[in-house]
């Protein structure tokens, strides 16, 4: 339960990060140059866009919340289970947006969300916890 | 070339990062408290723990490379390798944190990948 909560609020900042990030440097890219030399100046532009900052801050929520579920699950439960984010952003996209939202896209939600729900269905940690190590050697499992 | 160098930074240098933080907290162990007090003291020890670090700034890198990539590239271009990163991983996991990735875990995983695939085809 509490895994599936830091979980869920660890995804809806990183859908709302995402949109802010694609927001911001999509106002940034207009110039069509490549190179070095762009890329520094994508960079400048990038510290000066609110969106960008804003994306950023969200992006940490994510990390911080993250981080603190793999204090305690498998790296290999966590990971596939906050690809939900991907269904969620496409269904705030589509809800709030109003972007058009191409049928493959559905199914490849609905894909991610079969595989998201048999992840769940595993345990969500099989390494023995760091204090419980020496009492669990003998005798885990 | 310079897409595919960026693609690359993002999945290697993201999947070892998601690695060296996950034996980092480990290493910190459960945080099962929402005390501000007790939350600040493992956030001290979280940000003192050399595995976490290291992994924070292998994850950096592969944030600066991620959206280089996509101020280059179409997400539909980038996404892919996003997917590719849940695979690599989820063998780092096993092979460096001797997780048991069960037959269900690979396949709910295989799954995730391939609906991430179907989203970047449209």
């Amino acid at each position: 339960m509490k895994t599936a909560a830091v979980l869920f609020l660890a995804i809806a900042f990183q859908a709302l990060g995402n949109v802010f990030l694609s927001l911001g440097m999509k106002a940034v890219t207009a110039s069509g140059s490549t190179g070095i030399a762009h890329l520094v100046l994508v960079g400048l532009q990038a510290a000066g866009s609110p969106a960008i900052w804003l994306g950023t801050i969200f992006s940490i929520t994510f990390f911080l919340l993250y981080s603190a579920a793999l204090s305690w699950a498998d790296l290999s439960f966590v990971l596939p289970a906050t690809s939900f984010g991907y269904v969620l952003n496409i269904a705030c996209g589509h809800y709030f947006l109003h972007e058009t939202v191409h049928p493959a896209r559905w199914a490849g939600s609905l894909v991610i969300v079969f595989g998201v729900l048999l992840v769940s269905r595993t345990g969500q940690r099989t390494t023995p916890a760091h204090e419980a190590v020496f009492e669990a050697a003998g005798g885990l499992r | 070339m310079i897409t595919a160098m960026m693609i690359l930074l993002v999945v290697l240098a993201g999947s070892a990062g998601d690695v060296v933080i996950t034996k980092g907290m480990k290493e910190v162990g459960e945080i099962s408290t929402v005390r501000p007090g007790e939350l600040w003291a493992l956030a001290k020890q979280v940000f003192s723990n050399k595995c976490f670090l290291g992994g924070l700034a292998l994850m950096t890198i592969s944030f600066f490379a991620w959206i280089a990539a996509l101020s280059v590239a179409d997400l539909s271009l980038v996404l892919p390798a996003t997917s590719l990163s849940f695979v690599i991983t989820t063998i780092g996991a096993k092979l460096i944190l001797k997780e048991r990735i069960s037959r269900m875990r690979w396949a709910g995983t295989v799954l995730v990948c391939a609906g991430i695939a179907l989203i970047s085809l449209s």
